[in-house]
């Protein structure tokens, strides 16, 4: 029974296990489920295993049963492409609405919903016009305008400032943050982050050493000798900083995904950091590197043993790394060059690595990346590469 | 064997409101007798659904509070050697010394396993333990027995426990897992369900100080730049303090007063932007 929805829901990307629709079979046989309300709960509760997929099981399940029209996979794309503008449109509406070629203040006047509307018909005259007319929106923004730091106040687009809107979704995906989703498989790279571990005896002596003790008491002459040890807790301090700015991190946005995930779900002691290409006098604690500056001078508080992580292609234009006020970004003005704040970092913390999700091949190629390579060990962002920087970072000395 | 159980179906319990779709799958998966396993937002009942679920059907619940250094040995049995030990020494204790079976203690999965009746075992927190625990234990609760290494006894489960499994994490948990649990999400109750809950928790509560606090809660979670909203747990000891606050007048919430913050924020940095936007309120 309900084969057909069986595979509607697998067709929809829902990973859907035969055995979990073979105990849906059981569920109906036992008389358990007596209405469409009791199949649709029960149906999901068996089959769906993650809240991600509800939103697309009841998709499926409104086409199965009530006839309700299947998006087509196209509508999915465009969906997203409209996304991928309203990102663009956020970031730097001048070169979006040049891109249109209409005039900004035109479209800053439309609401959020007539925005996505404007972006939805016009996707839809483009991918007539050309197909593959998701080129010139990616590349819209690539110019070094949108470098500028420049966010036209995004959410007063329209006037709109509750929860919800359409353009607050948009802002909400404006920037990625790796730990919200990711792909959830590569088990090897837990394996190769797992060696990285600093056990050592701490806290109070409260676990008995069962060995040590019956050696204490025959020695006693059978007098009972308990002896206390501490317990082994895994101390290691790590924090992670992140390049999850610009374009030239895109491409390795999944490969991210998945180091963080991992970092997450491996180490107790866990700080997270993000920056733009390279570190000037601020780390920021919070995805978009909007609210929560962390001066670089206070990690000097910070324990030395920790060990300091930082993932980025490190692929950047020399002055950002070497001038002073080397920063793209205006509001960052320091007194010094980026490249001696990478040196005060290795300086602080003698355990520290630069990966780099840019193959080791193509390193010699960019100069930026060969100032960091001096400054940082450098790894590339494999499992070869993290394995050799995990046991970097183990070394004593 | 428990078809008086299955003859009654869960519909809630004194202190716990209960929406139908959830009510329908507790009832599934005690018939197939799968683990449940609830995600959802901290506050918002996964915990106490365990709690509900007991209470309505009179068994015993069991509660394994998952840590991250746990061993799944140490949720089966353990074998106090100390005590066996000292045993031997003095000789002064009733157990035969020689018997190893007489040191054995039952974790808690081992608890529900020899338990005379059916009961219920609430798993807290499965993600705050490795992948390897989470899979080993389902392999344990699937099989639905486990060996005691130490006295070569296989230990099977008298009756099989209504088991719900709790998880915080925003990441999935492992394929194998999954597929043996059934699922569901909690999802943040809205107002008119907020409102059924609060009035289960405090029976005589005023109309005016149900509809404010709910407004103004709903409000708060809202602000922008929180880590960690207040959720129902939070509301509901809010409102006792604000009903146990003699001073407290319902007037000033709607003016825009929102006294005891900490007790809904209890983060310093959340505190302090919340407090930030409350400020903003009255104007």
């Amino acid at each position: 029974m309900f084969v057909d929805f069986f595979y509607l829901l697998r067709k929809a990307g829902i990973p859907v296990s035969p055995t979990s629709f073979l105990r849906l079979q059981q569920a109906l046989s036992m008389g358990l489920i007596n209405s469409i309300d009791d199949f649709y709960t029960g149906a999901r509760s068996i089959l769906v295993k993650s809240e991600k997929y509800f939103d697309l099981y009841d998709q499926v399940f409104a086409h199965q049963f009530q006839g309700a029209e299947l998006k087509e996979p196209n509508e999915f794309e465009l969906s997203e492409m409209v996304r991928a503008l309203l990102e663009e449109w956020l970031k730097d509406p001048k070169v979006l609405a040049d891109a249109f070629g209409v005039d900004e203040k035109d479209l800053a006047k439309l609401s959020p919903e007539e925005l996505i509307q404007y972006f939805l018909d016009r996707l839809k005259e483009q991918t007539e016009a050309h197909h593959g007319g998701s080129k010139w929106i990616g590349t819209g923004g690539t110019s070094p305008v949108g470098h500028s730091g420049y966010h036209p106040g995004g959410m007063r687009v329209g006037g709109i400032s509750r929860n919800k809107s359409a353009v607050k979704v948009a802002l909400d995906r404006r920037y990625r943050d790796y730990s919200q989703e990711g792909p959830m498989t590569p088990t090897q790279i837990g394996e190769a982050l797992k060696r990285l571990r600093n056990m050592a005896p701490f806290g109070p002596k409260d676990k008995i050493n069962i060995d040590k003790t019956i050696y204490e008491t025959m020695k006693n002459a059978g007098e009972i000798e308990i002896i206390f040890d501490r317990s082994l807790k895994d101390r290691l301090k790590v924090i992670l900083a992140i390049d999850n700015g610009g374009w030239s991190m895109d491409p390795y946005i999944e490969l991210v995904q998945t180091l963080f995930n991992y970092a997450r779900a491996q180490f107790k002691d866990l700080k997270t950091f993000y920056f733009h290409n390279t570190i000037y006098d601020y780390l920021w604690e919070d995805p978009p590197r909007r609210s929560k500056p962390y001066p670089i001078d206070e990690l000097v508080r910070l324990d030395p043993e920790t060990r300091f992580i930082i993932v980025g292609d490190a692929s950047m234009a020399p002055y950002e790394l070497m001038a002073t006020d080397g920063s793209i970004h205006i509001e960052e003005r320091s007194g010094k060059p980026s490249y001696e704040r990478l040196k005060f970092i290795v300086n602080t913390f003698p355990h520290s690595v630069w990966i780099n999700p840019v193959m080791a091949e193509g390193w010699s190629y960019t100069s930026s990346i060969q100032h960091i390579r001096e400054i940082f060990p450098m790894f590339e962002l494999t499992l070869d590469g993290l394995e050799r920087a995990v046991t970097h970072m183990m070394r004593k000395n | 064997m428990h078809k008086e159980n299955q003859a009654e179906r869960f519909s809630g319990a004194s202190k716990y409101v209960l929406d139908d779709e959830l009510a329908e799958i507790v009832n599934i998966s005690m018939a197939l007798e799968m683990p449940l396993l609830l995600k959802g937002e901290p506050g918002t009942g996964k915990t106490m659904l365990a709690h509900a679920i007991a209470e309505a059907f009179n068994m015993r619940l069991i509660v394994l509070n998952v840590k991250s250094s746990m061993k799944l040995v140490d949720a089966l049995y353990q074998y106090d050697t100390l005590t066996r030990l000292n045993d031997s020494r003095f000789g002064d204790s009733k157990r035969d010394v020689s018997n190893i079976e007489e040191y054995i203690r039952m974790g808690k999965i081992g608890q529900a396993f020899v338990s005379e009746e059916r009961v219920v075992l609430l798993i807290d927190e499965i993600d705050k333990a490795d992948t390897d625990f989470q899979d080993d234990m389902l392999d344990v609760l699937d099989q639905m027995e486990f060996d005691i290494i130490e006295i070569d006894k296989t230990i099977r489960a008298k009756h099989r426990p209504v088991i719900i499994i709790t998880s915080n994490a925003k990441k999935d948990l492992s394929d194998p897992f999954l597929g043996r649990c059934n699922f569901h999400h909690i999802a943040f109750p809205e107002p008119d369900m907020m409102r059924q809950i609060v009035q289960v928790h405090f029976p005589e509560i005023e109309k005016e100080l149900l509809e404010s606090s709910g407004r103004t809660f709903y409000r708060l979670r809202e602000i922008k730049g929180i880590e960690k909203k207040p959720a129902t747990r939070e509301l509901i000891n809010w409102i006792r303090a604000l009903r146990s606050d003699p001073d407290f007048r319902v007037k000033g919430l709607i003016k825009g007063e929102v006294p005891y913050l900490g007790v809904l924020f209890k983060k310093s940095p959340d505190y302090f932007v919340a407090q930030n936007a409350v400020s903003r309120f009255r104007v």
